[in-house]
């Protein structure tokens, strides 16, 4: 169950984040030597939206303190189920060349029907494997688009 | 006469069989996109800029277009049907359509809101066929500093009129145009916020920020809520036909919803939200009978339906004609002529005449299209309804994934795909609108750029904003816009205090104050 406390502290969350990202781009912007000559150089619109940044995250800062919460009487969160979806994600993009898109694609369908509470794993991974198989073969040799097959692959079956 | 012919060019490039066949994909796809919950038209399009990436832009547009009138129809019919809306243009409609399809009305909720869709989207594209060349004219007479300042009002009103705090939307739309400034500077070569990451050089794609906002976030934000939420689907039964007296109630609320839809659309507002509950309470102040309405009155679906696929029209008119979205799908659609190497504008309509006609005359086409798969066809439709959630996400997030893999073939782009999702799964959660952060990523570059033109042109006098009339009024609507609300809030505020201290006086008997409200 999370509570207005929660909200508040994520609002507080927020505020800070776009504080600290406001500040990130002025000193960026800042650190970076301008090398424009013509009247209003690349420097200018950073600093407008880190000005903007710092603006709208004190004022959210306040919000968080003082202001009416986002949903009133409580709001209740699975965090296992988002930790699934957050995981599969993670788990995709640092096997995605290693073994391919079809096996990570196939994970990832797995991992997101397991968060919306499915616990059939072994046909989940069959459908799973089917639309990863079906778009691998669509795109690739479809529409010319490249899906990794895997360094894995490659190695044991090396196309020329 | 010019615009006639011009349109009856338009048909005969819609009409040939391989864009007709577009259309009827496009169409289709949209409809099935707007019935599915979790996948909208934005994402929709998104996802389909890299397979597009090889056809011809008329067709990739007309394909988009009828995606984007699809999901308006389709919209509804989960919205009827579930407790649920399916797209953004449908909360309204969810009120009484859903109390409709408890009381075993459903089938003539959904036949009000398709016909009603058909009428309101063919009467606003005769609407846009007039007023985007219109537009184009008067786009003639803009310089640099009145397109800033019109961006500039645009941003605006996408962030003023969503959501329920102005901070919050404020906040979504900064960091759009903070993830818009990274990526090398067009006119100096610079790069910007890249960190040395050589991927960054080319800036963050649009493409994965919409994904990773409407995709992952929103299904993290499922996920989460997935447990705790009950749906209930409606099945149709019952005579499919509207009743004579379902027509009688039903026809005024559609010309009136197109009347509000229209031009709420094409004025840089934001989207189908506001003509919709604005049409909602036009048929309840006008309505026989009002206390109907929320348990099930036929006007309260047909008006905001009809308001919903006329504002889809509006917001055509400026994104062809200025290159303004208004939108998240706009912005999106501004993407994908950016892909093209098209700037929408006055040009375009000069240069291009087959697309933007031809995209215009389609439209036609695809509303009688969308009126034949949406009214015999829907009990199809229903059936998308029953696919089991798991399954239906895990599907779209792997399609996601597979999106943004393929924009540069790079791991970097599934990376940030992970970060913007996790950025608005917060988002959601905290009732932040995500639709500014999208707008201003597309809009943001195109602003500073218009900004820096601007003051060449003037030699670094700022003034160039508020000497030039239209740019200075464009701006004032801007202010007015922000601080508006603010200052009601604050009188709204005072006057509440003023109450309470009113009540608080009256209970301990010295009445006789009374505060002027």
């Amino acid at each position: 169950m999370t509570t207005g406390r929660t909200l508040r502290v994520g609002e507080a969350l927020l505020g800070g984040g776009l504080l600290a990202l406001g500040i990130l781009i002025a000193v960026e912007t800042m650190l970076t030597p301008s090398t424009g000559r013509s009247v209003v150089g690349p420097a200018l619109f950073p600093y407008l939206v880190a000005g903007g940044l710092v603006l709208v995250a004190l004022s959210l800062l306040r919000e968080a303190v003082a202001g009416p919460v986002a949903h009133q009487g409580g709001f209740e969160m699975d965090g296992a189920a988002v930790a699934f979806v957050a995981g599969g994600l993670v788990a995709q993009f640092l096997l995605i060349e290693f073994l391919g898109w079809i096996p990570s694609a196939t994970l990832l369908f797995v991992a997101v029907a397991r968060a919306f509470g499915s616990r059939r794993l072994a046909l989940n991974a069959l459908l799973g494997l089917a639309l990863a198989g079906g778009t691998f073969l669509v795109f690739n040799y479809g529409l010319d688009l490249n899906l990794p097959s895997g360094s894995v692959v490659e190695w044991f079956a090396p196309d020329e | 006469m010019d615009t006639l012919a011009a349109l009856g060019h338009g048909f005969l490039v819609a009409l040939t069989p391989y864009n007709l066949l577009w259309s009827a994909i496009g169409v289709t796809v949209g409809t099935a996109v707007g019935v599915l919950p979790g996948i909208g038209p934005a994402l929709t399009v998104a996802l389909l800029l890299p397979v597009t990436y090889h056809l011809e832009p008329t067709s990739a547009f007309i394909m988009f277009a009828g995606i984007y009138y699809g999901a308006m129809y389709g919209g509804s019919t989960t919205s009827i049907l579930l407790n649920a809306p399916g797209e953004s243009g449908s909360i309204v409609t969810a009120i009484d359509g859903h109390a409709m399809a408890r009381q075993g009305r459903g089938a003539q909720a959904l036949a009000t809101a398709a016909i009603g869709s058909f009428v309101a989207g063919t009467i606003a594209t005769v609407a846009l066929t007039f007023v985007a060349p219109l537009m184009v004219k008067m786009a003639l007479l803009f310089g640099p500093a009145e397109y800033f300042a019109l961006m500039v009002l645009a941003l605006t009103t996408v962030t003023a009129v969503l959501g329920d705090s102005l901070a919050r939307g404020l906040g979504s739309l900064f960091l759009g145009l903070a993830l818009g400034l990274v990526g090398i500077d067009m006119q100096t070569g610079q790069a910007r916020l890249a960190f040395g990451v050589p991927e960054l050089l080319d800036g963050i794609d649009t493409v994965v920020v919409a994904v990773g906002l409407f995709a992952v976030g929103e299904t993290l934000y499922v996920a989460s809520r997935f447990r705790f939420e009950t749906e209930e689907i409606y099945a149709l039964k019952g005579s499919k036909w509207m009743s004579r007296e379902d027509w009688s109630r039903s026809w005024k609320p559609w010309l009136r919803g197109t009347l509000l839809g229209f031009p709420i659309g094409a004025l840089p507002a934001g989207g189908s939200e506001i003509p919709t509950f604005l049409s909602y309470l036009v048929e309840k102040r006008l309505a026989k009978r009002p206390e109907e309405f929320g348990h099930g009155a036929i006007e309260a679906v047909a008006g905001p339906e009809a308001a919903n696929n006329a504002s889809a029209a509006g917001v055509l008119a400026p994104l062809l004609s200025l290159g303004l979205p208004t939108s998240a799908t706009a912005a999106i659609m501004l993407a994908a002529f950016q892909q093209y190497g098209l700037q929408p504008g006055p040009t375009l309509f000069d240069s291009n005449p087959e697309l933007v006609w031809g995209m215009i005359a389609s439209l036609y086409i695809g509303n009688v299209l969308l009126l034949l798969l949406n009214l015999p066809l829907v009990g199809l439709w229903v059936k998308l309804l029953l696919i089991p959630r798991p399954w239906l996400y895990a599907g779209i997030l792997v399609f996601s994934t597979l999106g943004a893999y393929t924009l540069n073939n790079n791991v970097v782009d599934l990376v940030i795909l992970w970060v913007i999702g996790l950025v608005g799964f917060g988002m959601r959660v905290l009732n932040v609108p995500v639709a500014p952060c999208v707008v201003g990523l597309i809009l943001g570059p195109l602003a500073e750029q218009q900004f820096r033109r601007a003051l060449a042109i003037s030699q670094g006098d700022a003034s160039v904003f508020v000497t030039h009339p239209i740019s200075a009024a464009l701006l004032a609507v801007a202010v007015l816009l922000v601080a508006g609300p603010m200052v009601l809030r604050h009188r709204q505020r005072m006057a509440e205090k003023a109450a309470e201290k009113a009540a608080a006086n009256k209970a301990a008997g010295r009445s006789g104050t009374t505060p002027a409200l």
